[in-house]
């Protein structure tokens, strides 16, 4: 760890990630260290840029001058024209929150499942109770052709994105009949340096919907 | 016989249940069942006659109590508390132990401090993972906290077992608990602090970073952005806990209108003030395992009360051939250390009966006070004196945490001790003395 940062600052940003989404942290994080001078933000690139592969994009990115993406907000009614539910796999905390503010009259669940330890109570309690939990063994009750599998992608190359492991677990070949859209939000728009640990690679044909 | 039977069957229960606390509702129910029976058959303590006994008006209050604190915690102010404490003191290390002391023990004193550090206790370890803490930290951080949060139940007569024991049996009454034990509390704590501060330096390596503190601060605002007071929840609980500090502040035992009645009283009014919530409070939250375990103690220690062993007890401290300020003295350190292996519960309610006695040869308050600074101080000898303390334990295990050389941080009994005993002797002096004062 450089001598400007603490140790232990792995465990602070999986700590964030868990409830933040890996996208969302980073932004958070690479915006706090560069508060302190650029010095911090590419001693944090340094420390954690080889773990945290969207972190190391994010922290290039912002040291290339880059600002956070502004969300799409007219590619996601696009994209939700028509859907009535929607089953979101995944936390990315900014397009949550974009989601729940647009939601109108759609239902919003969110499968409280993922690889870090997350306290899904202390998520769902950001929403006021506009997104319901589900998990595996339920989530299919929301089912239908009005629904949609909504997940985030972390940069799109070719014919192939990045998501959460979970995604794997959801999207069987019986379930994506179920569904009248799959979306992959690209929450991350940038492409990755390192080996993107934490997630899984898959075909962007796997999706009905890609947004921006 | 009959004495020796009934004694033997309430401290061994006592005793079982400190060291298997895996099942000690299931051993006190067993214990207070077989002291009935030993009372209906010997007719020392006809079992009707033990019922009627039990100071039902303590139970109302913990069951009452507990679920206004429910209400409160639903209402999602806990979250918002841990939120601001961290704002405010900039996720400065030292700031952060002394301002959640403080907060705790106030929090302590009005609700149920189980379910506060229920609430409360994740967000700081969310906090410690955010800043990177050493062992030495945690260590003194939350059991400096487990600490406050006894003195803060000891500070006001509605703040934990003991002193609602006092204020139900009508030992003493609000405004009198309040005026002599907060000031006395305040100060056991305030001095604790300062000993922590200059002895054990808890944040002395702790590598400090302006970074990893705005990175706090910012994490745990983003973590809680959305997070909302429910006012449905917030305005009845807290509208009914003022109306009820006011009763029992104004209102004259003579008007017949006791403690455990406002209580009940205030609280049926927050709950029907929320609605549904207030109802699948009432069939989901009432802390059964501790209204259910403080049943038996009362019944075990009704049988024993019957067989005059209280009050020979009593009389055997009185007959010490010391000074009578001395004799005091001996009880309360006797109470604090009893507390300390059996917990407050067992303690309190069996050391009353021999209080009682004291406190006709020397003004009651005092030996009341006394004796709930002394349970005070044994709650915090050991990680296992209190209910907090495994808790916390717990907590800290299901969280993972790792020092900044890499190592598992712990929270375990060895690694408690230095704190307890350092507790354990200033509010135990603190109480004597404020106890020597009033004589």
């Amino acid at each position: 760890m450089s001598e400007l940062l603490p140790k232990g600052l792995e465990d602070a940003f999986l700590s964030a990630a868990a409830e933040l989404g890996m996208c969302s942290a980073a932004w958070l994080f690479v915006r706090e260290a560069e508060a302190e001078g650029k010095d911090y933000l590419m001693a944090l690139r340094d420390a954690l840029g080889r773990t945290f592969p969207v972190l190391d994009a994010v922290a290039g990115a912002r040291l290339e001058g880059a600002e956070v993406p502004a969300l799409d907000a007219v590619a996601l009614d696009t994209a939700l024209e028509g859907i009535r539910r929607v089953v979101v796999v995944g936390v990315e905390a900014a397009q949550l929150d974009a989601l729940v503010a647009r939601r109108g009259t759609r239902k919003l669940a969110l499968l409280t499942e993922a690889a870090l330890a997350t306290d899904w109570k202390r998520v769902l309690a950001n929403f006021s109770g506009a997104v319901e939990a589900v998990d595996l063994a339920t989530f299919q009750g929301w089912a239908g052709p009005r629904s949609a599998l909504l997940t985030f992608a972390y940069g799109v190359s070719g014919e192939s994105t990045h998501v959460a492991p979970v995604w794997l677990r959801v999207a069987g070949t019986d379930v994506r009949t179920q569904f009248g859209a799959l979306i992959a939000w690209d929450v991350l728009g940038l492409p990755m340096f390192v080996y993107p640990r934490w997630l899984v690679e898959v075909p962007t044909s796997t999706f009905t919907h890609l947004l921006p | 016989m009959t004495t020796v039977l009934l004694t033997a069957v309430l401290l061994g229960s006592i005793a079982l249940q400190a060291l298997m606390p895996g099942r000690r509702l299931v051993i006190v129910l067993t214990g207070a069942g077989v002291s009935c029976l030993i009372g209906a058959v010997t007719n020392v303590a006809p079992t009707s006659r033990v019922l009627a006994e039990v100071p039902w008006d303590v139970l109302v209050m913990l069951v009452g109590l507990g679920l206004l604190t429910e209400l409160l915690a639903a209402s999602g102010m806990f979250g918002k508390l841990a939120v601001w404490l961290t704002r405010v003191s900039g996720a400065n290390h030292a700031l952060l132990v002394v301002m959640f002391c403080a907060v705790m023990y106030l929090v302590s004193g009005l609700v149920n401090n189980l379910t506060a550090l229920l609430l409360v206790l994740p967000l700081m370890l969310v906090q410690f993972r955010l800043l990177g803490v050493t062992q030495r930290y945690l260590t003194w951080s939350l059991g400096a906290m487990l600490v406050a949060c006894n003195l803060g139940g000891a500070a006001t007569p509605i703040g934990d077992f003991p002193a609602i024991l006092l204020l139900g049996r009508g030992a003493m009454d609000f405004n009198d608990y309040l005026t002599r034990a907060a000031p006395a509390t305040a100060v056991a704590l305030a001095a604790f602090l300062v000993l922590v501060a200059a002895t054990a330096r808890p944040a002395r390596d702790v590598p400090r970073s302006r970074v990893s503190a705005r990175i706090t601060v910012a994490t745990m605002q983003a973590l809680h952005r959305g997070l909302k007071l429910d006012i449905r929840a917030l305005v009845p609980g807290g509208t009914a806990l003022v109306a009820m500090m006011a009763a029992w502040i104004s209102l004259p035992a003579s008007t017949g209108v006791r403690p455990e009645l406002i209580c009940w009283l205030g609280v049926s009014a927050a709950l029907v003030g929320s609605g549904r919530l207030g109802e699948r409070l009432v069939r989901s939250k009432v802390d059964i395992e501790a209204t259910l375990f403080l049943l038996a103690l009362f019944v075990m220690v009704g049988t024993v009360r019957a067989t005059g062993a209280f009050a020979a007890m009593a009389q055997d401290i009185t007959v010490l051939p010391i000074p009578p300020a001395a004799q005091v003295v001996v009880f309360l350190v006797a109470a604090a250390v009893l507390t300390g292996l059996f917990s407050a519960g067992p303690s309190m309610a069996a050391l009353l009966e021999v209080a009682e006695v004291l406190a006709a040869r020397h003004p009651p308050a005092a030996i009341y006070v006394g004796l709930a600074m002394s349970v005070c101080a044994g709650s915090s000898l050991f990680i296992t004196a209190a209910t907090s303390g495994p808790l916390t334990q717990a907590l800290v295990e299901r969280a993972e945490l790792r020092g900044a050389d890499g190592n598992w941080l712990r929270f375990g009994f060895v690694d408690f001790m230095p704190v307890g005993a350092l507790g354990f002797g200033v509010i135990l002096c603190v109480g004597i003395a404020v106890t020597l004062l009033q004589l």
